[in-house]
């Protein structure tokens, strides 16, 4: 690799001079870049080409004529299309919600001990460390109603048994319950990180003063801890939304369709009955509002970083 | 600050401690407790807490699905795509966080292709495994479906994106008057790379290291929908307990702590790396 680099032609007009640092840059990136943009577009474009064909690969159609927009048509017009938008939509905020708040009181918790606080810490990490697709299938053995530990625990506590997944109202709190065994983690990691990181100086000054604990929050801690809590939002919602795994391995999306997310949806249609033109159709929309979600949120992400590392 | 005594506040406290504990331990103590049950113990109601231990569910798992096999499947593509993530994203980053080649619409379009949904991709890159897979080239760096190949590249284009990202705010954090000063020494650029950038950044590749390592070893879609037998891996092996006969919890429940537990004691034993490592660098952890 660094020979090839050290070999590689200068550019630019004096062919003795060492390579310009435009060139050098450019050859460092191109390994990273081309395999990103390959993986990137050429996906894409596969996709779009799909999107306005007739595809069906379990009949003799195949991949089939050009038929326009009808496939966009079918998916905006189709029922389960927008259900699935609206569960997707309901999962991401009642897990991230629950995350935030659940997080930011474990990580204020922990800020506050004064034994034990980096063992706590190093355990907190075990949930995100396990593989969702294996630990979610031991969440269903767990949900399990006949012989599942937590109506164990509820029967012992003299509570009424739940059915969990396979009671249509509860599957989708069940399922939210499990991502934020596995995601607050993640949250209350970054926020303590925050915390810990928060310039002293001012909490001295303010406490010179009298102020209360309440002030120092609302005036003190949380608007500095802004940028961070932006973050970690930004992270989960993303990442909420294209949940997969879980949804595979706890629930197959049912039952019925109670669980059934946009991603799964999307495996449904795509790879078990192979209607690649509507599956096409709507990843390229999902896609679509996810980048430009994503972008915005990433925009004034980056904004925000930028201006630490000036202050920095 | 304050006094060593134990007060009511720290009582509260710790109570508050051991109820989050209990939450978040209590699904791994029992993946790990149901993996020693023995069968007719598993399925009991109200479920049993103590029981004898046994090592059927293993020797099942083991008999009957081959998990040494997955595990190195998972251990093989983790492994290699984890090393061509570092050396492309180290590459890269470093150009980033020193030069800015395409004025940070680079950087932002490889973060926006992070936030893919990989089901919104998989089809075309089954397609391309199956064609490519066909030709002797593709045969010869074992690319095509069923192949460890095409998994290293699923999971190397999956983790460079965030891979990049981590490694730039490292790089940045270098001063330029190292590298400076080591160029009046009469060192190379690419000396200068090697001998004074990446020793220093040696932490920021841990960290990037290990969160490839993880995210590559637990990745279930890619896994799951281009392998069928010989290239399966190991959290594939633990989904092949749901049977069209139905589940069965013991054997699961020992593959899954064979698949879930080698990685907790990886992230315990590296967490310090993690924490930074979680919030894209952003937050000095």
């Amino acid at each position: 690799m660094d020979e090839a680099i050290e070999k590689a032609p200068a550019a630019g007009r004096a062919p003795k001079r060492a390579m310009s640092d435009t060139w050098y840059s450019i050859l460092l990136i191109a390994p990273a870049v081309i395999v990103i943009l390959f993986f990137a577009l050429f996906p894409l474009l596969y996709a779009i080409d799909l999107s306005f064909r007739h595809v069906d690969l379990t009949s003799a159609v195949g991949i089939g004529p050009y038929v326009g927009l009808d496939n966009y048509r079918f998916a905006l017009n189709d029922r389960i299309f927008w259900e699935s938008t609206r569960r997707t939509l309901i999962f991401a905020v009642g897990a991230v919600s629950v995350e935030m708040v659940l997080g930011v009181a474990i990580a204020f918790l922990l800020n506050q001990l004064r034994w034990f606080q980096g063992i706590l810490r190093s355990l907190l990490i075990l949930p995100l460390a396990s593989a969702p697709a294996a630990v979610g299938l031991v969440w269903r053995y767990m949900y399990h109603p006949d012989f599942g530990v937590y109506n164990g625990i509820l029967a012992t506590l003299g509570l009424p048994e739940l059915k969990w997944l396979a009671d249509v109202r509860l599957a989708m709190p069940s399922v939210i319950v499990f991502d934020v065994w596995q995601w607050t983690p993640f949250v209350a990691l970054i926020v303590l990180a925050g915390l810990q990181s928060l310039p002293k100086e001012p909490f001295e000054a303010a406490e010179l003063d009298g102020a209360s604990t309440w002030q120092v929050l609302r005036r003190l801690t949380f608007p500095m801890l802004a940028p961070v809590l932006t973050l970690v939002f930004v992270l989960r919602s993303i990442d909420a939304i294209r949940l997969y795994d879980a949804i595979l391995s706890l629930s197959h999306g049912g039952p019925g369709t109670a669980t059934e997310t946009l991603t799964y949806y999307l495996y449904r249609i795509g790879l078990k009955y192979f209607r690649l033109d509507h599956a096409s159709a709507i990843s390229l929309m999902f896609l679509y509002v996810t980048v430009v979600f994503t972008g915005v949120a990433l925009r004034s992400m980056m904004r925000v970083q930028a201006e630490r590392a000036r202050r920095a | 600050m304050q006094a060593k005594t134990f007060t009511m506040a720290d009582l509260v406290r710790y109570t508050l401690v051991i109820a989050m504990l209990i939450f978040f331990l209590f699904p791994i103590y029992w993946m790990i407790t149901t993996s020693f049950k023995p069968p007719p113990d598993i399925l009991t109601r109200p479920p049993k807490w103590v029981f004898e231990p046994t090592l059927v569910n293993y020797v099942y798992a083991f008999e009957e699905a081959d998990f040494a096999m997955f595990m190195k499947n998972s251990a093989t593509v983790s492994l290699i795509s984890t090393t061509l993530v570092i050396v492309a994203g180290c590459l890269a980053s470093y150009s980033f966080a020193r030069y800015n080649p395409g004025a940070g619409h680079l950087t932002f379009f490889i973060l926006t292709t992070r936030m893919m949904p990989a089901i919104a991709v998989i089809i075309p890159f089954f397609v391309i495994f199956k064609e490519v897979g066909e030709t002797a080239i593709g045969q010869a760096l074992s690319l095509g479906l069923d192949r460890l190949g095409a998994l290293v590249v699923c999971y190397t284009v999956f983790n460079l994106p965030l891979a990049i990202w981590l490694l730039i705010s490292f790089f940045q954090d270098i001063p330029v008057e190292l590298e400076d000063s080591a160029r009046l020494d009469g060192y190379s650029r690419l000396q200068v790379l090697r001998r004074v950038v990446l020793p220093l950044a040696a932490p920021g590749i841990a960290v990037t290291a290990i969160f490839t390592l993880l995210f590559s070893w637990n990745e279930f879609l890619f896994a799951f929908l281009l392998t069928r037998d010989v290239a399966r891996t190991i959290t594939v092996g633990v989904a092949g307990f749901w049977t069209q006969r139905g589940i069965l919890w013991g054997p699961l429940s020992a593959a899954a702590t064979v698949c879930v537990v080698p990685m907790l004691i990886f992230a315990l034993l590296l967490q310090r790396y993690i924490v930074r490592g979680l919030t894209f660098g952003a937050v000095r952890g």
